[in-house]
């Protein structure tokens, strides 16, 4: 189902009967009709084992489901809402900036370390999020959070866009991620600070980032 | 490139906003109330005074009977424009007409003096009644709603017109076992929404579009009585105030989603 | 060449130019670019010793290269601001970003600090070219002309230009019983020609924090 936006910071969303959607615990600001929200004891759609992992992956943000028949209102500590339309493919989002998405869209979580090698693992320890990033798979729509609001960046072949991994929110489309660092950024930061590194996105798609450094 | 706007005397609004977070009061030689700290900046004659001036003992007789914030609120009168504004939150002026409307006090930032300003049997607002102008500060901008609604009690800004709400409780939630479970064995937690402000009735819900409250103002305490709100023994808390059950850490579970 | 995008992040194209920005501010960027940090405000080591003394902390770095460098810091409103052999004040804390040939420097302003709790000092970006100011919320500006003085919240002033002198007033309007201040009696007042640049915020106000 999609969401209207109603201003910068609160999304609205009509639920019907057999229609599901996640949402971060606490992010519903008001809501009218009968509509129940479940805390998901099993962690999303993997089951128990999935969540344990996840708490190890440092993705545990704790999700709730939104079921029933009415209309229900989201928002969450002012932030900024960005609402992503995704057909078909597949967005890379850290998971506490989720605030509510589609109950369609398949859930799973991607290993940055697998596509960055040891520099990957490093982007872990520095955003402090692990090596694991939530990914949402088919055709529907997600709201994410950011601080102070998003700026899409397209990504095209032959033109990669570097991110400070601090102001990272989400991307989406067939894109590489690898760390990166700029001449004499390095330098001026400090060694062994992990603000001297991008992320470096290449391929086709869209980044989303954010107009902070701060994390939310 | 966009060239920003230039203001002068001239060119400012006149009771109405410079942009989504400021707002410009014009003076004639009139009084408006406002929360301390809250103009920054102004041209022409203003004076500002703490209300416990002597000079205003007739226009508090009127338009303000709320003892407990007298020290957060001054008088500001004379001729110009001032701007008011509240750490970038989103300010809006709202027209009363013979009406009343309940507003969360931190919200509040000045209203004119042909409104009265009372507090609220709902512990933490203050209720305006009367005829006149007044400007609100909401984290976002207001969203109206009409009832029948049931709003997260961080998300309220105020209600007009309408009964004063009372608390929802999730019926999953009051069945105790999930909760007590949730407590005990960390898994799962509550969802955070087993507890709302539901309103029925005709009227108008403001909400604000965030769960992130503005630092509260201190609303004092309401007279220790029986029969007040938050006011009985024990300094209120028991009857008052939300009940705290079982598996609900309150603010800290709120604050960490959990 | 700066442009906005959205109101909070600067986009800057360069073509070989070089900007300097605030240090840590880069978000993003596309096309190849060096970063390399300033010494004090860009004013090499003299200019360095001078901040030590006074205070005004001003950290930037120099960003060069060819594409497009985005810059934001704190979700803070970017406000642009166009200098033709002019001389902008700002509060250090408050300056994004200016044009490589823009100069850089400081100022004594006066008494301001006693209240707001900033320096005595004030950073100039002085020259022709752009800047890029950062306000909470999206600032206002607001005329000063010799008919039409100014008076402003020290928490809520960021920048202003032209010709102006400043005063500091405190206990103008400090009339109070029962040790209760009105709140508004610390205020700089502007008089004389030029544009002074507000936010819809107190960084701190006199009654603390609010």
């Amino acid at each position: 189902m999609p969401f209207r936006e109603i201003n910068a910071k609160m999304v609205e969303a009509v639920v019907g009967p057999g229609q599901k959607m996640y949402s971060q615990r606490g992010a519903m600001l008001a809501y009218r009709g009968d509509v129940s929200f479940t805390p998901n004891v099993q962690g999303g759609q993997g089951g128990l084992g999935s969540m344990i992992g996840r708490r190890l992956a440092g993705e545990a943000t704790p999700l709730m489901t939104v079921e029933g028949n009415g209309l229900v209102m989201f928002g969450h500590g002012g932030h900024h809402i960005q609402v992503i339309n995704l057909a078909g493919d597949t967005l890379c989002v850290e998971a506490d900036r989720l605030l509510a998405f589609d109950g369609t869209l398949q859930q799973g979580t991607l290993f940055m370390g697998s596509q960055g090698g040891v520099m990957g693992m490093v982007r872990g320890q520095m955003t402090g999020q692990g090596l694991f990033t939530t990914t949402l798979k088919g055709h529907g729509a997600v709201a994410v959070m950011a601080h102070g609001g998003v700026v899409e960046l397209p990504i095209t072949p032959g033109r990669p866009v570097h991110v400070d991994p601090q102001a990272y929110v989400a991307h989406h489309g067939d894109v590489t991620n690898k760390l990166s660092t700029a001449l004499g950024l390095r330098d001026m930061v400090g060694r062994g600070s992990g603000e001297a590194f991008q992320l470096e996105l290449s391929g086709n798609g869209a980044v989303y980032v954010q107009a902070s450094e701060e994390k939310l | 490139m966009s060239t920003p706007v230039v203001f002068d005397p001239m060119t400012l609004p006149s009771d109405d906003n410079v942009n989504a977070y400021t707002f410009c009061v014009e003076l004639k030689g009139s009084q408006w109330f406002l929360q301390k700290g809250k103009m920054i900046a102004y041209y022409g004659q203003i004076d500002f005074n703490g209300i416990g001036h002597g000079r205003f003992e007739r226009l508090i007789r009127t338009s303000f009977h709320s003892p407990l914030h007298a020290s957060d609120w001054v008088v500001a009168e004379g001729s110009g424009k001032m701007l008011l504004a509240d750490r970038a939150f989103d300010v809006n002026s709202f027209d009363l007409e013979d009406g009343n409307l309940t507003i969360r006090a931190g919200n509040l930032l000045a209203y004119q003096p042909t409104l009265a300003l009372k507090q609220s049997i709902v512990p933490g607002f203050l209720t305006l009644i009367g005829t006149g102008k007044f400007v609100a500060a909401s984290n976002g901008p207001v969203v109206f709603m009409e009832p029948p609604l049931r709003v997260d009690p961080q998300a309220l800004v105020g209600w007009a017109d309408c009964p004063s709400p009372c608390h929802h409780y999730d019926h999953g939630y009051m069945k105790g076992v999930m909760g007590g479970l949730r407590s005990l064995t960390g898994i799962g937690g509550t969802s955070g929404e087993e507890h709302q402000f539901e309103f029925v009735g005709a009227g108008t819900v403001l909400l604000q579009s965030t769960e992130l409250l503005m630092p509260e103002q201190a609303t004092g305490a309401v007279p220790h009585e029986p029969g007040v709100p938050g006011g009985g023994p024990g300094g209120g808390g028991q009857h008052g105030s939300t009940p705290r059950m079982p598996g609900q850490l309150g603010d800290l579970q709120r604050r960490f989603g959990l | 060449m700066f442009r906005l995008q959205g109101s909070k992040t600067l986009a800057v194209d360069l073509t070989g130019d070089a900007v300097k920005a605030k240090n840590g501010s880069m978000v993003a960027y596309d096309g190849q670019m060096a970063f390399k940090k300033m010494s004090g405000g860009g004013e090499g080591l003299r200019g360095m010793v001078t901040r030590r003394l006074t205070g005004e902390q001003m950290v930037m770095m120099e960003v060069k290269g060819q594409g497009t460098c985005y810059f934001a810091d704190r979700a803070s409103e970017i406000n642009l601001v166009s200098l033709h052999s002019d001389t902008l004040y700002v509060e250090a804390s408050n300056l994004l970003a200016t044009d490589g040939g823009l100069r850089t420097g400081t100022s004594f302003t006066g008494l301001r600090g006693g209240a707001s709790g900033n320096g005595l000092f004030t950073t100039t970006v002085e020259g022709t070219g752009q800047a890029a100011i950062m306000s909470d919320g999206s600032a206002v500006v607001l005329r000063v002309t010799p008919q039409y003085p100014l008076n402003v919240d020290p928490g809520a002033y960021i920048a202003h230009q032209g010709r102006l002198q400043q005063h500091f007033q405190s206990g103008v309007n400090f009339r109070t019983i029962m040790g209760e201040g009105s709140g508004e009696s610390f205020q700089i007042r502007f008089e004389g020609d030029g544009l002074v640049y507000v936010q819809p915020s107190e960084r701190n106000t006199v009654g603390g924090d609010v």
